[in-house]
Formats: C-alpha cells, structure tokens, sequence
C-alpha cells in the first residue's frame, strides 16, 4: 500500500517588509535626532574644569548657562553682562523658565579660567529666582 | 505582411536591495548620532534670605564643627586660620579626611576670592564631593 504523503513547502521566513521596518527605523533615527547649533559664543570642552566625583545630569529638565572667560553670560542664546544690581536680566529669565519647569536645573558652562566673581553674581541671580539645583559642567578625570 | 510586434515585457524597479539601502542608512545615523550628555558637579544652593531688622538669625561655629577653606585669589587655600599655601588634591584629600575624623558632621565652607579662578573653586569642591561630604557652603568675600 502506497502511503499518501504530503509535500512540505520550503520554509521560508517572509522579508517582504523587511524595507519598510528598516525604514521606519530610519525614519525615528531623523526625527529623534537633535542637532546642537554651534552658537556664536561657546565655550569648548577642553576649557571646562576637571573633575572626578561628576553625577549625570538628565537633560529634560536643564537650562545651560554659558560663562566666558571675558564675563559675558549666554543665557538663552542672548549674551549678557553683569555690571550692576540691576542688571538682572538672568534672574528674570530663570524665573520664567522655572514657572515653565519647577525641576529645572541650571548647568553652568564656564570656561575654567573665569574669574569667581562673576559666578558668584550668576548664582545669587539664581537664588533671586528660586532656581537652587546647579551643576557644574566638568570634564571627567582621566587616570 | 504581417508585422511582427516586440512583446513589451513588465517594467519594475528593483527593489531588493531597499533593505539594505536602509540598513546602511540606519548604522550611518546610528554611529555618528553623538548624545549630548551631560555631567557634572551638582550643588543646591541656600534659599535667599532677606535681610530684615531684629529677623537676622547669627550662628556661630567653631572650628570642630565647621571648616573654612579660604580660596586667595592666585590659588592658594587658607585652612581656618592657618597660614595661606598651596594645596594639591592629595594634600587635600588627607585634610578633609583628617578633618572629618574630628567630625563626621564637618561642615565645609568654600570661600573663594572674586579674582580667584573658578577652576579652583571646583577643584576644591570635587574633593570634597569625592570624600562624601554633604555640607558644603560657597560663599565669596
């Protein structure tokens, strides 16, 4: 007696879609790609302190503060100075980002050259604002 | 006569190697894509007070509780009332522990100099952050 047997197909795993799953991946990737602007005044890692106790810092709820070398802050990508009390255009810019954010956390980018003076003029402009929670951007220690 | 007609054949874009195209795509933008991470010495910072007659509270530490670490304005570090030097990160290191051996509760006051570099200052405060100290205070003169 003949027995009935069945033909197996090849089997095959289906990668008609693999080009539009690739593209779909493609296409997070560009969108959820964020392009840092190079500003007019920036101040480059190499010139941040060292340091070896840094902590991450999450990115959602920061504010950077630029300090160059010269005293000029960059807040909001507007250059600005501190000469006197009553410039305080840092402490009525943070106020508003902190109505926005109450977790916010300003990150300084100072050039490590920078005399204290004007630091120290930035934060009592933050404490002025309420805004308490500041990093100091460092570059890591190498061993 | 009768005239002998080409058979068109189906015209298609190949489009095997999409996958692939976009693959390539997918590991050019994965491996340039560089994340902005940020790191760094976190501090919180006192509230601001102000200043109002007969509400102004003055506490006064001694030594054995509080430790100021006066930054001049070329570098050097003033301990309490000690005279001014420098002081390397090692020497620092056995002077903030030697100082917490005194007291775990060691309160560190950082005051830096308006000319005195910020550099320092951070020097200064990652030590102390490396020691696990919790009560640090910045001031300036």
């Amino acid at each position: 007696m003949a027995f009935n047997l069945k033909k197996r197909n090849a089997a095959e795993i289906p990668q008609s879609s693999m080009g539009d799953i690739a593209f779909l991946l493609l296409l997070f990737f560009m969108v959820s790609t964020v392009f840092v602007q190079e500003k007019k005044f920036w101040v480059e890692r190499d010139r941040w302190p060292v340091a070896e106790s840094i902590e991450r810092i999450p990115r959602n709820h920061t504010s950077t503060i630029y300090v160059m070398r010269d005293e000029t802050i960059l807040i909001d990508d507007v250059p600005t100075r501190i000469e006197s009390a009553e410039d305080v255009f840092v402490s009525t810019t943070l106020i508003r980002k902190k109505t926005d954010d109450p977790d916010l956390i300003v990150c300084f980018r100072t050039d490590r050259d920078t005399k204290y003076g004007v630091m120290s003029d930035v934060m009592r402009q933050l404490q002025d604002a309420n805004t308490l929670v500041v990093a100091f951007e460092t570059q890591q220690r190498k061993n | 006569m009768k005239i002998g007609r080409k058979r068109k054949g189906k015209t298609e874009i190949p489009t095997a190697s999409t996958a692939d195209i976009a693959f390539l795509l997918i590991i050019f933008f994965m491996a340039t894509t560089k994340f902005d991470v940020k790191e760094g010495i976190k501090i919180v910072l006192p509230q601001a007070t102000e200043k109002q007659e007969g509400q102004v509270q003055s506490l006064t530490l001694t030594e054995k509780e509080m430790t100021r670490l006066q930054i001049m304005a070329n570098g050097q570090i003033v301990v309490n009332k000690e005279a001014s030097r420098v002081i390397e990160n090692n020497d620092l290191d056995t002077l903030i522990q030697q100082k917490v051996k005194i007291n775990p509760d060691m309160i560190f006051k950082v005051i830096t100099d308006r000319e005195a570099k910020y550099n320092e200052m951070v020097r200064v405060v990652d030590r102390l952050k490396a020691a696990k100290i919790e009560k640090i205070s910045l001031s300036t003169n």
